[in-house]
């Protein structure tokens, strides 16, 4: 049974509960504080975490559109991988530099974002959906090892990559670095919103989509770029995640069908969603040992992702 | 003289060094409807998506409406242009519904979907139906696409394969209509009886454009022989 817009009202309400508790929820215990003072130290981390799971959330159900392949996701296919890897490289290279020009690190993480977003267009592209997910698994690999790398000659950066390797970020969440990634999420997510329509007509093939108007070059470049850019942003706010982007769109299908037009934006909210849960479950569930928000969501993920896999392809 | 809508000339394409289409020349007019029949690999489809402009590396001139499909605006080449796929597919499980929603005419798809009998059908998943009926869901959502005939330029890839009787007959009939609401046809089939009911068969042979006139001058022994083996349907 399909739900329709129902579900983004739905989840929307959802979310807006989630985000309540989380700011009620902390090591301090629960509660707003006086005059709401530790909800307001909380807000940024909340807020980071909604952006980015929405942007992961958008991505990979537009990367799954994409590729017209259930198991693409930025996390798997090395987008992500990419993301931290352009940081790396600027962090390592001039760290002075990066902490001087607030834009300098999200800039580097949206050129290694794209960087491997290229590559996996030109080495996956007009094969098997294996073949996509392969490469994507071994950029992300090549991606993970160049990071580590670097965080092993730059000692002065290294903790904080290492940290952004685990996608643990969400915890030294700030105004000041939130701020511009925020932005770009919001950037991102809004054009992404727009390409419902042409990914419609890509599902029914390349030949169907285009001989019904859709110009494909254009899908893809837009596709690709703003793709890249939220995932940028969201490594910017939480460091590498898996899962998100693979996640949610396979629950905002279930929920209500196919059509991007409700998929992209239930998809966000799903992302969020995850996101959020994942990281309030890793700074409650057990007081005193925090677990990061990406270690939460591979718990969760991974064996929904198994239970994907074996649907799709058992 | 009704409008020129389709023009070819000279048209050639190659893929992986083998000649698929060699130097087609063609023209269809406003209201013109043409079978385009040959045997397996003769190049029927790769004529149709070079006709689509589905073919940028095609060599020769293809003028559709007045346009290079290949090179003009998707959306502008589109406006006038239904193109059938010979195996529709869709990448995620849609309902008959949600494949009849992208045709974004939802009283011409109600009554589309009555033709093809598919109204009973309309909340069961694509991957659920059997290949016939969906073949004729992915007809239902193109044929709901076309705003006005005069003009028009379909070209439809063996749109009758998978069908039964019924879904036939209103292919059939569609494809009647249309020609005489002004729209320029041409329809790969392998089905010889169809075939014979236009006014003018066009038969590729590896590539090659071997015969173009009436099916009582194109329905030569040899092109029987050649595409459905003798003896003749």
């Amino acid at each position: 049974m399909r739900l329709g817009r129902g579900a983004l009202v739905g989840g929307t309400a959802v979310l807006g509960l989630l985000a309540a508790g989380a700011l009620a929820c902390g090591t301090a215990g629960w509660g707003f504080g006086e005059g709401g003072a530790l909800a307001l130290l909380r807000f940024p981390r909340v807020l980071a975490a909604l952006a980015a799971g929405a942007a992961l959330g958008l991505g990979g159900a537009t990367q799954q559109g994409l590729f017209r392949n259930p198991l693409a996701d930025p996390g798997l296919t090395g987008v992500f991988g990419g993301a931290l890897l352009g940081m790396a490289l600027l962090l390592g290279g001039a760290p002075g530099f990066a902490w001087a020009h607030a834009w300098s690190l999200p800039a580097a993480a949206f050129a290694g974002s794209l960087g491997v977003s290229g590559l996996l267009v030109l080495l996956g592209r007009n094969g098997p959906p294996a073949r996509l997910l392969l490469t994507g698994l071994g950029l992300n690999a090549f991606a993970a090892a160049g990071t580590l790398l670097i965080a092993n000659l730059a000692p002065e950066s290294r903790e904080l990559l290492l940290n952004g390797s685990f996608g643990d970020w969400l915890g030294m969440a700030s105004p000041e670095l939130v701020v511009r990634p925020l932005l770009l999420c919001a950037l991102a997510g809004a054009a992404l919103l727009t390409l419902a329509r042409p990914l419609d007509l890509l599902a029914l093939g390349e030949d169907a989509a285009q001989a019904a108007g859709c110009d494909l070059r254009r899908l893809r470049r837009r596709a690709i770029v703003l793709t890249a850019l939220a995932a940028a942003a969201a490594t910017c706010l939480v460091g590498q995640m898996a899962f998100v982007g693979l996640l949610a769109p396979h629950l905002a299908r279930a929920l209500v069908g196919p059509r991007h037009g409700l998929v992209l934006p239930l998809a966000g909210l799903v992302g969020a969603t995850l996101l959020l849960t994942a990281d309030t479950l890793g700074r409650a569930a057990l007081p005193g040992t925090p677990l990061s928000a990406a270690a939460v969501m591979a718990l969760l993920g991974a064996p929904l992702f198994v239970w994907i896999a074996r649907r799709h392809h058992g | 003289m009704a409008d020129l809508v389709l023009q070819l000339s000279r048209v050639a394409h190659e893929r992986n060094g083998r000649r698929l289409l060699d130097g087609v020349g063609l023209s269809l007019c406003a209201g013109e409807a043409a079978a385009l029949v040959g045997a397996n690999g003769a190049g029927k489809t790769t004529l149709l998506r070079a006709a689509a402009g589905l073919l940028p590396a095609a060599t020769g001139e293809i003028t559709a409406n007045g346009l290079d499909p290949r090179t003009a605006p998707p959306a502008a080449a589109a406006r006038r242009r239904l193109y059938a796929e010979q195996h529709p597919s869709c990448a995620w499980d849609q309902t008959v519904a949600e494949l009849g929603a992208l045709a974004d005419r939802p009283a011409a798809w109600a009554d589309w979907a009555g033709r093809f009998a598919l109204t009973a059908l309309a909340e069961r998943p694509l991957a659920s139906l059997s290949g016939g009926e969906r073949q004729a869901a992915h007809l239902a959502r193109l044929f709901a696409s076309l705003e006005e005939p005069y003009g028009a330029l379909l070209l439809l890839d063996e749109p009758t394969a998978a069908l039964d009787r019924a879904r036939r007959e209103t292919v059939h009939a569609a494809v009647q209509a249309w020609a005489q609401a002004g729209a320029a046809v041409l329809v790969a089939t392998h089905d010889a009886a169809w075939a014979r009911t236009f006014p003018r068969v066009v038969a590729l042979e590896e590539g090659r454009l071997i015969a173009d006139g009436p099916p009582a001058a194109a329905f030569t022994a040899e092109l029987v022989r050649a595409v459905w083996g003798a003896p003749a349907p």
